[in-house]
Order: C-alpha cells, then sequence, then structure tokens
C-alpha cells in the first residue's frame, strides 16, 4: 500500500512540476497524425480511404453459412473483373455469417453491373431475393463526400463557436478546439494506419466524436477557470477525476460495440470513437492542462508587472 | 420542485411505452398489403394506410380453422387451397370469407392476394437496413421549386397506391450544396415496378398527325381496371413472334368532354380508307409514353369529326414464353393505368442510388444490438459502481440510463420515425453523453459535501454549466447533418439532438433531484 501511495504520489510530482515536458506528448501524437495524413494524401490523393460509397460503386452484403476465405473472395472478383474489390467477413460466435464485398464498378455501365451479379449469385449459391445491393453512382458519391466534409467543417465550426461563448477568452477556448483538432486526426490517422475504409457512418462518427472530446475539455476549463476553491493544480486533479471516469465508461461501451459487433456501419463508428477517446486522454489531460496553466502563469506574471 | 421533476420524468416514461405499447404475447401475421381484385379484397380486407401504427395492424389469426404463428405457416395454409374453394380467414378484427382465384397476373397458381410480414411485437418501426426494402434516390433533371417537389411527391405517393404498393416513405430531401431529391422507401418492392412507376415521368400523350389530342392525368375522366373491360385483348391474344412470344392489352377510358372535341377536331378532316366492310381513318392515333411510341391504332371511320368520350387503349408485352409475355403485357397494362390515373409527374427524373436490402441480416442485426446494449449497460453499472462505492448515488445513474433508452424509443416510435443502424448509433451517443453528464453532477454534488458548500442549488448550477456548454458543443456538432448529403444520416442526427435534449431537459435535472432526495436524508 504504502509503495503504491508513493508511486502515485511520484506520478502526481511529475504531472504537477514537469507539464511543460510532458506536452511533449499529446504534440508528439499531433505530429504523427500529421505526418500520417499528408503520407495518405501522397500516396493516394486523398486524406482518408474512401469506401464506394462515398466514391461510388457497388456494395454487396451476402448470407453465407460456410467460412470463406476473405483474401480468396477478394482474388476471385478483382481478377475476374479488373476493378478494385474489398471483402470484410461478418461473424456471430466464430460462425461466419455474412460477406460484404465492395466493388468499384461504375453502376451506369450495366452489362459490367449484370455480370458481376450473376458472378456473385454463382459463386455463393444464393438468388438475388437473399442478399443486399447497395449502388452509388461516382457523380452522387462525390457529392456526398462534399457533402459530408461540408457537414463536418459547419459542425467543427458551430462547435468552437458554442466554446467561444461559454468562456469568452481566447487561449483556454483555442486550447479546447485543439484538443478535439488533434482527437479527431489522431482517429483518422489510426484509420488511414490501418486501413480502415470509410463510408458515411464514418463520417458520423467523426461528428460524434467532437461531442465527445469536448465534454472533458469544458469540463476541465470550468473548473479551473470560474472556480476559486483550492490551488489550480487541486481543481486539476479533481477535474481528472470527473473526467477520466466519463471516459473510461465511454471506452468500456465503445469497446465492447467494436468487439461484439456485427455491423460494419457500428463497427466504423466504434473504432474511430474508440481512437478519439483514447487520444482524448493525454489531448485533454496533459495537452489542455498544460496550456491552460501556461496561460494562467501568465496571466499571473502580467498582473505582478502592473 | 424537486418532486415536480421526478414526476415529469415518470410522466415521459408513461407516455413512452404507450407509445412503444410493447406486447410479447401477440401471435399471427400482420397483413402488409391487400392486392386490388384479390380475392382478398373481394372478401372486404382492406389494405393497410401507410401511417398505421405496427400494433393497430390487421393480424391473421386462422385460415380454416388452423392457427397461424409465422410466415412460414401462413404460407403453409395458403399452398394447400385449391381454386374456388371457400376459405374462412380470421383476423383480430373480423372473420371473413374468401373465394380462392387465380390473380390474372399470375401462372397457374392460386393468389389470396394477400402479403404478410411476421408480428411486431412494440411500435418500434425498424429501418430499412434492419428490415429489408428497397430505397431509391430520385433527382430531378432540372432545379425545381420547393411547392413542385411537393407535387411531385404526392405524384408518387398516389401512383404507388394506385399500383398497390404500401409501406412507402417517400420524402423530398436537399442537401448543402442545394441539390434535390426525392428519398423512396419501399418494404419489399421490387426495383422494376420502382423504377417504373417513379422514375418515368409518365408523360402520356395520344397524337393524331402529330398533334397532341389528349393526354394522361386531367384529360382522362375515368380508367377502367376490371377485368370486364381491361385485360388481354380478346382481339388479338397471344401469339409467336421472332421466337418469343408477344400478347396485347386493351383498357377502356373515359375523356373529359373537352379532350373529346380535341379529338373530333383532329379527325374531321380526314380521309376514309375502305377496308372489306370497315373503313378507317388515313391517319392513326398513336400513343406515347415519355416521348416513346407505346401502340398505334386504327380509327374506325364512324368516328370522324365525333366527339366520343369513350376510347379504348391497347399496347403489348413479350416474353419468352406465352405465360410470360402474358405476365409482362398485364405489367405494362397495370403501370400505364396507374400513370393515366395518376398523371404526369412535373419534372423528369433521373435514379441516383439504388439500395435493396435483404431483410436477413436486418434480425440477426437487431439481436446482436440488443445483446451490446445490454452488455454495455452491465459494463457501464460496474465501473460506475466501483468509482462511487455508493448505491445512493451510482444506483440513479443506471436508472435514469435505461428510462432514457425507454423515453428515446418512444419518441421515435411516437413521432413515427424509423430506426435504423444509425439511429441506433445515435441512441448510443445520447445515452453515452447522458452518463457522462450524470457522473458531472454526481462529482459536483459530492464535491459540494466535502467542500461544505451548502446551497445544493450552487452545487447542481456549476453542474449544469458544464452541462449545457456540452450540449450545445454536440447540437452545433449534429445541426449540418440534419442538412446534408440528402438527408441520409439524418436520422442519426436527429435521434441523436432528441436524445441530449431530452437528457437535458428531463432526465438530467431529475437525476439532481433524485440524489439530492437520496443524500439530504
Amino acid at each position: 500500500m504504502g509503495i503504491l501511495d508513493n508511486g502515485l504520489n511520484r506520478i502526481k510530482d511529475v504531472y504537477d512540476k514537469k507539464y511543460k515536458l510532458l506536452l511533449i506528448i499529446p504534440f508528439a501524437l499531433l505530429i504523427f497524425s500529421i505526418l500520417q495524413i499528408s503520407y495518405q494524401v501522397y500516396s493516394t490523393g486523398d486524406f482518408l480511404n474512401k469506401d464506394v460509397s462515398l466514391k461510388g460503386g457497388i456494395t454487396f452484403t451476402v448470407p453465407v453459412n460456410k467460412d470463406y476465405n476473405e483474401d480468396k473472395v477478394t482474388q476471385h472478383f478483382s481478377s475476374r473483373f479488373q476493378v478494385g474489390t474489398s471483402t470484410r467477413v461478418l461473424t456471430s460466435g466464430g460462425k461466419q455469417i455474412g460477406i460484404i464485398l465492395q466493388a468499384e464498378i461504375d453502376p451506369n455501365n450495366e452489362e459490367l453491373s449484370q455480370k458481376f451479379l450473376k458472378e456473385i449469385e454463382s459463386y455463393f449459391g444464393i438468388t438475388d431475393k437473399d442478399y443486399s445491393i447497395e449502388v452509388t453512382g461516382p457523380t452522387l458519391g462525390r457529392s456526398f463526400f462534399v457533402e459530408l466534409l461540408l457537414a463536418s467543417g459547419l459542425a467543427f465550426l458551430l462547435m468552437s463557436i458554442v466554446v467561444f461563448i461559454s468562456f469568452r477568452t481566447f487561449i483556454p477556448s483555442m486550447a479546447v478546439i485543439l484538443a478535439a483538432f488533434s482527437d479527431i486526426l489522431f482517429a483518422l490517422a489510426m484509420t488511414n494506419a490501418l486501413n480502415i475504409k470509410i463510408g458515411a457512418g464514418g463520417i458520423a462518427a467523426f461528428l460524434m466524436l467532437i461531442g465527445y472530446s469536448v465534454d472533458t475539455d469544458i469540463l476541465l476549463s470550468t473548473r479551473v477557470l470560474k472556480r476559486a476553491e483550492g490551488t489550480v493544480f487541486e481543481r486539476i486533479v479533481e477535474a481528472y477525476k470527473t473526467g477520466i471516469t466519463m471516459t473510461i465508461t465511454a471506452i468500456a461501451a465503445v469497446t465492447i460495440g467494436l468487439v461484439f459487433t456485427q455491423s460494419e456501419v457500428i463497427r466504423q463508428i466504434m473504432f474511430i470513437l474508440l481512437m478519439g477517446l483514447l487520444a482524448d486522454i493525454p489531448n485533454t489531460w496533459i495537452q489542455n492542462v498544460g496550456i491552460l496553466r501556461l496561460y494562467l502563469e501568465r496571466k499571473e506574471k502580467k498582473m505582478q508587472v502592473r | 420542485m424537486k418532486n415536480f421533476r421526478v414526476i415529469i420524468v415518470l410522466i415521459a416514461l408513461v407516455l413512452s411505452l404507450i407509445a412503444i405499447s410493447p406486447n410479447p404475447f401477440v401471435e399471427g401475421v400482420s397483413i402488409k398489403n391487400i392486392k386490388q381484385n384479390s380475392s382478398a379484397s373481394l372478401a372486404g380486407l382492406q389494405n393497410p394506410l401507410p401511417n398505421t401504427r405496427q400494433m393497430s395492424r390487421e393480424i391473421i389469426l386462422e385460415i380454416n380453422n388452423k392457427d397461424i404463428s409465422s410466415v412460414k405457416s401462413y404460407y403453409e395454409e395458403v399452398d394447400k387451397i385449391k381454386l374456388n374453394q371457400t376459405i374462412f380467414l380470421k383476423t383480430n378484427k373480423a372473420q371473413y370469407r374468401l373465394v380462392s382465384r387465380v390473380l390474372d397476373n399470375e401462372t397457374k397458381s392460386v393468389d389470396l392476394g394477400i402479403s404478410v410480414n411476421e408480428v411486431s411485437y412494440t411500435n418500434i418501426k425498424k429501418g430499412l437496413d434492419l428490415e429489408g426494402g428497397t430505397r431509391v434516390l430520385i433527382e430531378p433533371a432540372e432545379q425545381v421549386s420547393k411547392a413542385y417537389l411537393a407535387d411531385l411527391t404526392s405524384t408518387m405517393e398516389e401512383r404507388l397506391n394506385v399500383y398497390g404498393l404500401s409501406d412507402i416513405v417517400i420524402k423530398p430531401a436537399s442537401d448543402l450544396t442545394g441539390n434535390q431529391y426525392v428519398v423512396v422507401e419501399i418494404a419489399g418492392a421490387n426495383e422494376e415496378d420502382v423504377r417504373e412507376l417513379l422514375a418515368k415521368q409518365g408523360k402520356f400523350e395520344a397524337k393524331i398527325s402529330n398533334t397532341t389530342v389528349f393526354r394522361g392525368g386531367k384529360d382522362v375522366s375515368y380508367v377502367c381496371r376490371t377485368a370486364d373491360c381491361s385485360g388481354i385483348d380478346p382481339n388479338r391474344g397471344c401469339s409467336p413472334f421472332q421466337g418469343s412470344w408477344v400478347c396485347g392489352f386493351a383498357f377502356s377510358i373515359a375523356l373529359t368532354p373537352d379532350a373529346a372535341e380535341a379529338q373530333a377536331n383532329a379527325t374531321k378532316n380526314l380521309n376514309i380508307i375502305k377496308e372489306g366492310q370497315n373503313g378507317y381513318l388515313s391517319e392513326k392515333l398513336i400513343l406515347y409514353l415519355d416521348d416513346r411510341k407505346v401502340d398505334e391504332l386504327n380509327i374506325g371511320a364512324d368516328l370522324k369529326g365525333r366527339a366520343v368520350t369513350d376510347i379504348q387503349i391497347s399496347g403489348s408485352g413479350f416474353g419468352l414464353t406465352e405465360q410470360e409475355a402474358a405476365f409482362n403485357t398485364l405489367a405494362n397494362m397495370k403501370r400505364l393505368q396507374t400513370i393515366l390515373i395518376t398523371g404526369t409527374l412535373p419534372v423528369k427524373l433521373n435514379i441516383v442510388k439504388v439500395d435493396t436490402i435483404s431483410s436477413y441480416l436486418g434480425s440477426v442485426f437487431i439481436r446482436n444490438s440488443l445483446f451490446i446494449g445490454l452488455l454495455a449497460i452491465i459494463t457501464v453499472t460496474i465501473i460506475i459502481y466501483l468509482r462511487y462505492r455508493n448505491l445512493k448515488t451510482s444506483l440513479p445513474i443506471i436508472f435514469i440510463m435505461l428510462i432514457e433508452i425507454i423515453i428515446l424509443l418512444g419518441f421515435s416510435s411516437a413521432i413515427g420515425w424509423n430506426l435504423d443502424l444509425a439511429g441506433i448509433a445515435g441512441i448510443i451517443v445520447a445515452v453515452g453523453t447522458g452518463v457522462n453528464d450524470q457522473i458531472v453532477i454526481a462529482d459536483e454534488i459530492l464535491r459540494g459535501e466535502s467542500r461544505q458548500i451548502y446551497d445544493w442549488k450552487k452545487r447542481i448550477k456549476n453542474a449544469f454549466f458544464i452541462i449545457i456548454s456540452a450540449y450545445f458543443t454536440l447540437v452545433g456538432a449534429m445541426l449540418p447533418l440534419l442538412f446534408a448529403g440528402a438527408g441520409l444520416l439524418k436520422g442519426f442526427a436527429l435521434i441523436t439532438i432528441a436524445g441530449i435534449s431530452i437528457g437535458v431537459f428531463i432526465t438530467r435535472p431529475a437525476y439532481a433531484s433524485i440524489v439530492e432526495i437520496l443524500l439530504r436524508e
């Protein structure tokens, strides 16, 4: 018990005294995210890995009752039709229940689409009543993508406005916004790095992340700036106790969703949320805390000079 | 005041339960659709109205005194029925006597004309990705006004109703860059029907020597759809044609007096060509649908210059076999009749996206979501308890979390919103935010305790500043999604906004009151 307490106190001490040094951690994460995303743009021309619902193409969801090898299925269809194909398996209790096949076919090319349909039916031994088809033309896909990008930009802007109205001071408000921004970039970089394709649901997840990441930051800034009890550091530690409970419950719920879901949409959403929430811990409790403390120190110095 | 907040939550909870009206003991199969002129419609069974709540649908309980427990058992019973047999059908509303017959467009099999669904146990409407069906995104070829778009959707709705499809959602949608769309969702319709009925502008014109004499819609006062004056044309029938089969259909319509007058003017100067006993006019009546020729008809010599209102409309269909040709011909006729009744759509339309979702995986997803939900609730409960080790604080959090889920489901049933996968994600966000907010409240109250702030109002006010700021940031983040990308993520945004609003204005204040009441004792 004594050793544990001792250890905890040491960590607390480092957290208190070395907060400037600790800032390296969140900013290293931010730089990693920016580098990854730049690399993604450099190598693919796009800052994220769009799925066919944002790019144009056809998604097939096929129920199966025996196990298939993802790579073999992809290989089969991509070599036969010479189009970008990707496959994902849906499992339930260790058994495969369905396969999601995405093919970058322009649905306006009816001949190719029909051939592809026939091949799916014969490959999996099913009829058209059994499986789902989602078709997006390339123009519409592009327009959806632009729309969602626009919506995300607006969402970020509205969030920033609310934060500025709440705190009415420039640096603390910017710290909250920067934390949210860093969370989102990290989640994006991780989806890219793990080569996860993002559809409309995934973009919605980034918007959810805005909400989830901002609330701990608002909690922190409110407790630090708008309360007078105790020292700044004591207020930070108390806010941390509340905030980390919030984040841990959210991480637990999201992880359960990620591990157990059978829906591709939900899986995408949960992965993005999980990455964002993980990043939110250093981004709130080191980055935002560090910036707030620097801000308060400067403010104090100015007061003394006067 | 404190009790008052709790009472509001309880009222909301009761209203939600009424809206959901769960009943796990429902048996039978629910009626989804009744075909026109079928045994069922002749026996008085009615097509459910599009907005009928699931729990108020008519449910088939028995066929010929045999209990029906599932869609499978329904079809097993129907397959036993022979032609011209009298069937007793018992529903939860009435008893019917049907006489089985072959529907004209079917092959030889007996069809009662009823399509059925498994019964629902609640009023919660499942979205397309959970229930299965067809979703079509249609874009007008040119920019139109809002009123025009509303006209468009009402004509489409009428078309689908006249055609006999129910369970349809048709809604205009737009996006941030000003594109306009119409989203059509139909449970279980086939894509061909949607393509033919909705994306066709349905501009029907009858021309004589290149002058239009009448159009579909307003020039037509009556379209016959009963067997005595519509069906396979007895004069033409079906015949082999270039290796396949072709059949002709005919049905009679009545023109308005104005349209009849126009026809008289167009025929009065035409020459009569004699052929045997009958003569006909030198120009034919040519029928066009969306500028494509459907058929051409000779006009009898006796009609020259006369304003007749009764007209025969005809057309044809092809197929590899005689049966298939007859089937296609009658399908063509039904669509043409529908278009003549409902008239032309105000603009040309393009189908830009078609999703056909099979219902198979939907039920898997629902069971899975419930399982995940339960597991998540248990985990959150454990974490909250470990954190507070105090039932007075942690129990209400769990309690309120469950109430919030019910109120949110009740809300979406009450407004008739379809719950799809994105909507489930929305519920997760809303409930997750709810738990977070309650942690903030609990900590502010407990902190106040240790810092000896005796003013409860102040403690709660502190918490609510944080909650309200977080609330508005999330609303701000979700707002643009309500209007983006043809509204495909609107369900998600709406459920999220509704959920966090219910939380902030109804359940959060109640939580604060409950904890205050419990801790003060």
